[in-house]
């Protein structure tokens, strides 16, 4: 075979990876579709599922008051009956006491261990520690940095069980996907601005595509601005299902597991839908940022009026197993990340006392990843105030990380 | 015993895309496409109990369901009523509102050309483009890998000359 007719062949088997790998089904056809699958699912089947996601749920969450635990009961049974009788988004399978849905958009371990190769390094900022009241949980804390040095203790627990976890892969999308993106929503491309792939338009509202940043590294991201004033939505259950109604309304509802939670202040509240990808053997482990805080899709809202949305690109994920340090070596690498210094007199001690698995994005180039770390968690008390302090540590064994 | 099969969900959503593209590629219409994709996943929830993964991966054993069903399929319809509609629906016109990609619209053009392409060399590149190994690609059409690599690299050659039938 000659040499140009060998290069013509493999054009053409490239188009046709991205024939086969751009060609999806409509949007909604994947939800549509599972959810005609559960209502067809034995109805037992249904209802078995249910309570197991109700067990696992509590599991999950220890020293749980008894009290809260009969009330959770009562809420998850009423949930049952729902998901029995085949209501709601996503259908049946395993409802959790936190109310997520069913995970998505997330594939299982389908590849050889290591399938990806050398992995890059998540890059974390540094040692972020923000001012909080105790017992005031991370996302209602005020974001005041602590800037000074601390020295690090662990006094808790990590039970981690699992000797490898998933690395989630997508590809970078082209000005082609965000272009698909937008046309489901009914938007028309507009311009395409620098740092975006497209500006989009339709009655009522514009759309903003961006790739994935490298820095801090976040994934390829929608941000949905109403344009008009938007009429107000109907929801009852407060601003969370309000923002879901107004994700649902516009194919937009996340197909993956979540939690949410809403911030409100006087007209003003921001619902944030936490992602969550599922480890088997695990359970679920959240998306956070840089800085160990929780994200996903964030709707901002006026009493029921949405002002805006953001949330990552709906993209094709591919996943491969990786083996990942031990609780031990965690542990000695969070302890590890202290400075130097930070064993000086007059340094605060931080006091570390929860783990658990999370992913974050790490940014490289025509494929992007979802990697596995640990987030640490704990606090710090400073002239009377106290400050909660995270250390990520980066999970997967460092034989298979290239930095 | 520690099922370590991963839930029949995360198998739903890492699959549909790829499945729907095979099936796609097969039928040359994005209805028919979604019906037998309905019915592989339908067909696959029902069996997936019995699905042992020491034996096959998720993948070849999807793949498995969606032959069958797109072959039941064209036994259901007949070859010629799936040329009909494939030549009837040029993928170029289908469904395509203004402003889509020309990119997009080249690509379903080239899956309409795989879907004219015999049988078993279609197989071969769906399979292949919708990421199984050779090795799966052979065990599925009942060949060796090495028979299964011939049969693709015969296939993409075929195709290409077609491209350059209808551009000539």
């Amino acid at each position: 075979m000659s040499e140009p007719e060998d290069l013509e062949l493999e054009a053409l088997q490239r188009q046709l990876d991205d024939a086969f790998e751009t060609t999806r089904p409509r949007a909604g056809f994947e939800d549509e579709l599972w959810t005609r699958m559960q209502v067809r699912r034995p109805a037992g089947t249904r209802l078995r599922d249910a309570w197991l996601g109700l067990v696992q749920g509590i599991r999950e969450v220890p020293a749980v008051p008894m009290a809260a635990v009969a009330a959770l009961l009562m809420v998850a049974l009423g949930a049952s009956v729902l998901v029995y009788s085949g209501v709601g988004r996503g259908g049946g399978g395993a409802t959790s006491a936190s109310l997520n849905r069913q995970s998505g958009a997330q594939p299982a371990s389908l590849s050889s261990p290591g399938a990806f190769g050398q992995l890059p390094s998540p890059r974390f900022a540094a040692a972020p520690t923000k001012a909080s009241a105790p017992g005031v949980a991370q996302s209602a804390a005020p974001a005041a940095d602590y800037a000074g040095q601390v020295a690090l203790t662990w006094t808790g627990k990590l039970d981690l069980t699992i000797s490898s976890a998933p690395v989630f892969r997508y590809r970078e999308p082209s000005t082609n996907t965000a272009d698909q993106f937008a046309t489901a929503l009914g938007a028309v491309l507009v311009s395409r601005p620098a740092g975006y792939l497209g500006s989009y338009q339709t009655t009522g509202f514009s759309v903003r595509v961006r790739g994935t940043v490298q820095s801090p590294a976040r994934e390829p991201t929608y941000t949905v601005l109403p344009i008009t004033s938007s009429g107000s939505i109907d929801a009852a259950g407060g601003p969370a299902d309000v923002a879901l109604v107004f994700l649902a309304e516009r194919s937009l509802a996340p197909s993956w597991q979540y939690t949410s939670n809403a911030v409100v202040s006087g007209d003003v509240s921001k619902v944030s839908l936490y992602r969550q990808f599922g480890v088997t053997g695990y359970g679920y482990a959240y998306l956070v940022d840089g800085n160990g805080e929780r994200y996903g899709i964030e709707v901002d809202l006026n009493g029921v009026r949405p002002i805006s949305a953001t949330g990552p690109l709906p993209l094709s994920i591919d996943s491969a197993q990786y083996p990942i340090i031990s609780a031990d070596q965690a542990v000695r690498s969070a302890l590890a990340s202290t400075p130097a210094s930070a064993g000086a007199a007059g340094v605060p001690t931080a006091t570390l006392t929860s783990a658990e698995l999370v992913y974050s994005v790490v940014a490289a180039g025509d494929h992007s990843f979802y990697e596995p770390s640990i987030l640490f968690s704990g606090t710090v008390t400073v002239n009377g105030t106290t400050y909660v302090k995270h250390v990520l540590v980066p999970a997967v064994d460092p034989t298979y990380r290239s930095s | 015993m520690v099922d370590d099969r991963p839930s029949f969900e995360d198998l739903y959503r890492a699959y549909l895309g790829r499945i729907y593209a095979y099936v796609r590629a097969q039928v040359g219409t994005s209805a028919d496409a979604e019906d037998i994709t309905a019915q592989v996943f339908m067909n696959a929830y029902q069996a997936y109990a019995r699905f042992e993964a020491r034996n096959t991966t998720p993948a070849a054993w999807l793949f498995r369901i969606a032959r069958n069903a797109t072959l039941d399929h064209f036994r259901a319809h007949g070859r010629r009523e799936r040329l009909r509609r494939t030549i009837e629906h040029q993928p170029v016109a289908e469904e395509d509102p203004s402003g889509v990609a020309e990119e997009r619209i080249q690509y379903r053009a080239l899956l309409a050309r795989v879907a004219q392409l015999p049988e078993r060399q279609r197989e071969a590149i769906s399979l292949r483009h919708s990421g199984l190994s050779f090795e799966e690609v052979g065990v599925l059409l009942k060949c060796t890998e090495d028979a299964a690599k011939m049969l693709y690299h015969r296939a993409v050659k075929a195709l290409k000359e077609a491209v350059e039938k209808e551009t000539a």
